[in-house]
């Protein structure tokens, strides 16, 4: 089979998996004790009677509930979460204007995670149990073992209040005007609209965030990097190179160090969901206009179209992950042809 | 030394599972012996091991060693920098951080092993029906575990605490909701290994009952891995407590909690101490759990031991 063919297989594994995740959040949301009537409108109107019809009827709460999900999955189908409760706005919308601001984070933090883990775990794995070896270690279990929100905190102790170096948390100063909307992506917008001056401050911004961010997968793949080096190193080839006299230095980038790079690729589309999951809280110290400050609000102001909203581009972001890490070990590795 | 001989005596029980389900369930001296040895040999790790135990004897002795009572308020020194009469300095309302910390591991500690231990019970019965009796039950148990795996985990736990409400016993269902299919997972793999050995068809050729031969053959043989890996997820657990607490969804501010007295130190940019010393409480024991899981690994796995 071909890798069209494979790509579309896989997009197709969306379709059971969004009715599943869909099912999921609706259940778990509406199965709970939790009244979004009393979340959403005031305790005074929330003991007006006619109010509180008024607004279930309106947010189709008085309807049975298979109802409920069957005309929520009706809509999206047509490309139509619904309206958030809390910000009034087509679900869609919120989640078009937060979703690159996630990203944003996610991918600046992935590639600090990339650019330190892997050489750090290739140093690691070649001068096993040394002193490099064992600060590596030492740095990436703190890495998985620091609470990003206190870390986050810390930071913006030091490096904000302390020494001015960072910027004010959020995405970009209150002097800067945000460029006009084409991707979302303010870096990005910012040079399509020539404003350089807008990318720097957007780029400042970002730093911080995203080292505090990195700090999880940092250690992930730093440690995975030098098990996957150490198991590679055990090998035959590696011994009949060394055998050949190929320099140390060429045995370890050219022929250990390519050849460990598979299980890492793994990991590293499988820490996107952690990444995920750190954005939450990372967003919510460093006021972060993105998924994760948004999937927190709709969550504890129980925004029912908010959060499964959350969930479906969750689903969806995990399932494109997934299959870039199997297009990437096709590249990376000849011998994995897609079957 | 009284880490140490702790420290291998639980190796032992370590070691022994590690190679029950894969080898005969009868002890390998060998193997045993020479576990240990890597692991202890290991400085890092029995420090790592120290403080943990070091961790569970505070939070016993909280009350005796802590300077001042969890919700004591010193209004005279309130916002008060670290200082011999506050160690770790005071909160806005004036109460002991250092004494908030001590009492903090008290409910940290618990709600960590209630965590781990509810998730996994869970995890070990769906887990293990899942492997066991395969086929259909084990498809439809399998991708509904996959598609919980698939969410945030913290995220999945802050709409079930939103939704039940704020509170430890909230955020101690949410974490086990979000956690127990990883466990259901591990199970899973465990019981589809050993079902196939010849003391479970043996037990089944004589005519022992599915469900005896699940409780009283397969789990035990499984049991020590599944125990282990979750004696070492207690560290992620607190971590994952923690986190809720510092959103406000779990324990709340006037309880002597970790993740919410960080939370507090968000607004008060001079006084550093506020969030700082209960993130390295958070930071020393979760890596000390994590050392040790490291280092156990490390000496488990054949693939990285030194030719």
């Amino acid at each position: 089979m071909n890798l069209t063919g494979f790509i579309l297989r896989r997009l197709l594994y969306l379709v059971p998996m969004l009715i599943g995740i869909t099912l999921l959040t609706f259940t778990l949301s509406h199965a709970v004790p939790a009244d979004p009537v009393a979340a959403n409108l005031g305790d005074q109107a929330a003991s007006d009677p006619t109010i509180v019809a008024a607004f279930r009827h309106e947010w189709g709460l008085d309807k049975p509930l298979y109802q409920q999900y069957g005309i929520y999955l009706w809509r999206v189908i047509h490309g139509n979460l619904g309206v958030s409760i809390s910000t009034r706005q087509p679900v869609s919308t919120d989640l078009r204007q937060r979703l690159p601001a996630t990203i944003e984070l996610a991918v600046a933090a992935m590639l600090i995670s990339i650019i330190i883990g892997i050489p750090l775990g290739i140093l690691s794995a070649a001068r096993r149990d040394s002193a490099v070896d064992q600060s590596a270690r030492v740095i990436s279990l703190i890495g998985v073992s620091v609470p990003v929100f206190w870390l986050a905190l810390v930071a913006i102790l030091i490096f904000y209040a302390r020494l001015g170096w960072a910027p004010a948390p959020g995405r970009l100063s209150a002097s800067m005007e945000t460029p006009p909307f084409h991707t979302g992506f303010i870096v990005i917008d910012g040079l399509l609209a020539g404003r350089m001056d807008v990318v720097k401050d957007a780029l400042g911004h970002l730093v911080l965030p995203a080292l505090v961010l990195s700090s999880y997968s940092v250690g992930v793949i730093t440690r995975m990097t030098r098990g996957s080096m150490l198991e590679v190193l055990g090998e035959d080839f590696i011994r009949t190179a060394r055998a050949k006299g190929v320099f140390e230095r060429r045995v370890i980038v050219q022929h250990a160090a390519r050849n460990s790079l598979i299980p890492v690729i793994t990991i590293i589309g499988l820490s996107f969901g952690g990444l995920l999951s750190g954005a939450v809280i990372t967003e919510t110290v460093f006021s972060w206009p993105g998924l994760g400050l948004y999937a927190f609000s709709s969550a504890t102001s129980l925004d029912f179209p908010a959060i499964m909203g959350v969930g479906i581009v969750v689903a969806v972001v995990y399932v494109l992950v997934n299959l870039l890490v199997d297009v990437a070990y096709a590249l990376v590795d000849p011998r994995i042809r897609v079957a | 030394m009284r880490s140490s001989t702790h420290a291998s005596g639980w190796l032992d029980v370590a070691v022994t599972t590690e190679a029950g389900p894969l080898a005969a369930p009868v002890r390998q001296p060998l193997v045993q012996r020479l576990l240990p040895h890597s692991f202890r040999r290991s400085p890092l790790a029995i420090i790592a091991v120290g403080i943990v135990i070091a961790w569970i004897l505070l939070a016993l002795g909280a009350s005796v060693i802590a300077p001042y009572g969890p919700v004591n308020q010193d209004f005279v020194h309130r916002l008060a920098g670290p200082s011999a009469s506050h160690l770790f300095g005071t909160d806005p309302l004036g109460r002991d951080i250092l004494s908030r910390i001590l009492f903090g591991a008290r409910l940290s500690v618990p709600v960590g092993i209630a965590a781990v231990v509810l998730a996994l019970v869970i995890g070990m019965v769906i887990g293990s029906v899942a492997g066991f009796f395969g086929g259909y039950v084990d498809e439809v148990i399998m991708r509904f575990t996959d598609l919980m795996l698939a969410f945030p985990t913290i995220i999945l736990a802050m709409v079930i605490t939103a939704a039940l409400g704020a509170g430890i016993k909230n955020a101690l269902i949410a974490i086990m909701i979000a956690w127990w299919p990883a466990y259901a997972r591990l199970v899973r793999g465990l019981v589809l290994s050993t079902r196939e050995r010849e003391f479970v068809l043996v037990a089944r050729a004589v005519g022992v009952s599915d469900a005896r031969v699940l409780v009283r053959h397969v789990i035990p043989n499984i049991i020590s891995p599944i125990v282990i890996m979750g004696t070492l997820d207690v560290g992620n657990a607190i971590l994952t407590f923690a986190s809720l607490s510092f959103l406000g969804l779990g324990a709340t501010p006037d309880v002597a909690e970790w993740g919410s007295m960080i939370s507090l130190g968000r607004t008060y940019f001079d006084q550093w101490w506020i969030g700082t010393f209960p993130g390295l409480a958070i930071l020393s024991l979760v890596l000390a759990f994590n050392i040790v899981g490291d280092s156990l690994r490390d000496a488990l796995d054949p693939r990285f031991r030194k030719l």
